[in-house]
């Protein structure tokens, strides 16, 4: 089976933020892969580990984002590709999928997977536009994945329950973050990953879709959001404290 | 050229979704304040009674598309049906209220128009020639304001965000001819594995009882169950829980699972993860339980309970009896 696993670096969401005039400040630098494109390239790595296969990540991203693709090499990925953009140059999703679009229209493969979203935007759009863009079958939200034969069978979190959908190949699936724990990589795995094969290439080297992707949404500006404020703290014997609350969620917040 | 909204109407078990005419209800509004028009579209394997339904929910028309292929959620049969709406109606704004089923399309659709898509808005307006809005981003620790041009935008809207009004009118009801042919159908559904029927969707719940990694046992899970039923609430977990297996995964509240804004969230031994309460913060009156008097949710609670959910919540539950007896 051959897998592309689309990556992406994103601010760790967990590290400090402030905003400043409207733009936002990431003090500490510190910068990760997504974790549910961690999640997509475990899916990739456990599948062909077991069936046989291949798995190739790609990333689109500045000079400084190689970082993260050595990290998904370094987790057992065999190779990877490199879409080196410029780190002044800002797409949204649908120029993701139009530079992905362009890059996968020559290439051969069972299955593009990749996370559900990144953790910066929370979109959750770019895979299936791009399934859409390559005229692909696609299922969102995996939560699981079984290989059976040609097809892979993908377990997917729908709104009420969990729809278990034959995807068959080439396809493209999104996967969410609850259906394993990606690996740390080791230390052999980090020292092979700098000699695993890197290609680098140029948008403006990909077909004709690439050079025009730019973006259809605009950020005018990052706001602080309103902090909730702490409320009344009870503390003493649960039959007080519960009786207090019960009558206070009845007659103060009116919620019952 | 006057802005024609479009609201898909969401339907499960031939109900439709409360988050659905919340977003229906918020297009109609700024239909009124642009000189617009709001229209509604239904795409269900049974229309008629939900097409008569919304009626008293104030679009300005109402089209269907009626086929059997929609008994279940498959993306490419509503991706081509919703696609031809699009092109029948030409509308300048389409909206989805934020949900799985919704997600699952939202991208596509925007490609299939090479259009822009602002998905998952806590707030939305028109703008000139447009959508603008904000939306929640890292992990909903910060609010990103957005906006989109061209014909159409289509965006998506958190469930909660705008309220339900209800204004009786008498729209046309319009039925969109659609075919769908089984060999575009490449993906196969197989099964679905469905928790109970009869529990409360937790997008659409009034109230919310969330279980975290507090409820360590069946006795826990019984509180919880009776705390909810007292309280005609959805059953919610943190991941920690869903992971475990002690609730099944799509009640997962948080970041990567549902997003629920209910009037009242109680969260029993829930710590207050930021991926949790990425889920939970737009609530409008946060109850916690915790015997951890330095848990971070307290930090965002209005009303705190410091102490064992297995001790507070018996007299909790009577309590909350009392005052609905009373009432």
């Amino acid at each position: 089976m051959k897998f592309y696993v689309c990556i992406k670096q994103v601010p760790d969401v967990n590290a400090p933020l402030q905003i400043k005039e409207g733009h936002l400040i990431q003090d500490s630098d510190r910068n990760i892969l997504n974790a549910y494109d961690a999640s997509a390239v475990e899916e990739a790595l456990v599948l062909t580990e077991k069936h046989g296969g291949e798995v190739e990540v790609v990333l689109i991203g500045s000079e400084k984002a190689k970082e993260t693709l050595r990290k998904a090499l370094a987790m057992g990925a065999h190779k990877g590709t490199h879409i080196l953009s410029d780190a002044d140059e800002t797409y949204d999703s649908y120029g993701y999928a139009q530079i992905l679009a362009a890059f996968f229209k020559d290439k051969e493969y069972d299955y593009i997977s990749c996370g559900k979203q990144s953790q910066d935007t929370d979109a959750g759009l770019t895979g299936s536009m791009l399934a859409e863009m390559l005229n692909l079958p696609y299922t969102t939200n995996a939560v699981g994945l079984v290989a059976n034969g040609e097809s892979l069978v993908v377990k997917r979190q729908g709104d009420t329950g969990q729809e278990m959908i034959e995807l068959p190949s080439p396809g493209l699936v999104t996967c969410s973050n609850d259906m394993n724990d990606p690996r740390i990589p080791s230390l052999k795995g980090i020292m092979q990953s700098k000699r695993k094969p890197v290609d680098t290439i140029a948008i403006s080297d990909l077909s004709g879709s690439a050079s025009e992707a730019g973006a259809k949404t605009t950020i005018l500006a990052y706001e602080e959001k309103p902090e909730r404020e702490p409320g009344k703290k009870f503390e003493g014997e649960p039959e007080d404290i519960a009786r207090e609350v019960a009558r206070l969620l009845d007659t103060e917040a009116n919620v019952i | 050229m006057s802005t024609q909204l479009l609201t898909y109407i969401s339907v499960n078990d031939g109900k439709i979704k409360r988050s659905s005419l919340e977003v229906l209800s918020r297009c109609n509004q700024l239909a009124e304040k642009h000189g617009g028009t709001s229209a509604a579209i239904v795409i269900s394997d049974s229309v008629s009674g939900i097409a008569d339904e919304l009626k008293q929910y104030g679009p300005s028309a109402i089209y269907t598309i009626e086929d059997p292929i929609f008994k279940n959620h498959l993306n490419t049969p509503l991706l081509r049906a919703m696609s031809k709406a699009v092109e029948e109606i030409q509308p300048s704004v389409v909206a989805f209220a934020s949900t799985e089923g919704s997600k699952d399309i939202l991208g596509a659709l925007a490609a299939n128009k090479k259009a822009a898509a602002l998905p998952d808005m806590s707030e939305f307006e028109l703008s000139d020639g447009g959508v603008k809005g904000k939306r929640p981003v890292m992990a909903s620790k910060i609010i990103s304001a957005v906006e989109a041009t061209g014909s159409p935008v289509f965006i998506s809207v958190r469930s909660g965000s705008y309220d339900v009004a209800e204004n009786e009118t008498n729209p046309e009801i319009t039925s969109i001819p659609f075919s769908f042919s089984d060999d575009d159908l490449k993906i196969t559904l197989r099964e679905i594995i469905s928790a109970s029927s009869d529990r409360i969707d937790l997008n659409e719940a009034e109230a919310v009882v969330a279980a975290g990694r507090g409820v360590k046992d069946e006795e826990g899970r019984e509180l919880i169950s009776e705390l909810a039923s007292v309280l005609n609430a959805g059953i919610g977990a943190s991941r920690a829980l869903t992971e475990a297996g002690a609730y099944d995964p799509s009640l997962q509240i948080g970041q990567t699972g549902k997003v629920v804004s209910p009037q009242l969230y109680i969260g029993v031994g829930i710590s207050g993860a930021i991926q949790h309460v990425a889920g939970m913060a737009n609530s409008k009156v946060v109850v916690a339980i915790n015997k951890d008097p330095d848990a971070p949710i307290f930090d965002i609670a209005d009303y705190g309970l410091v102490g064992d959910l297995y001790k507070v919540l018996p007299p909790f539950i009577e309590e909350l009896k009392k005052v609905k007896s009373e009432k």
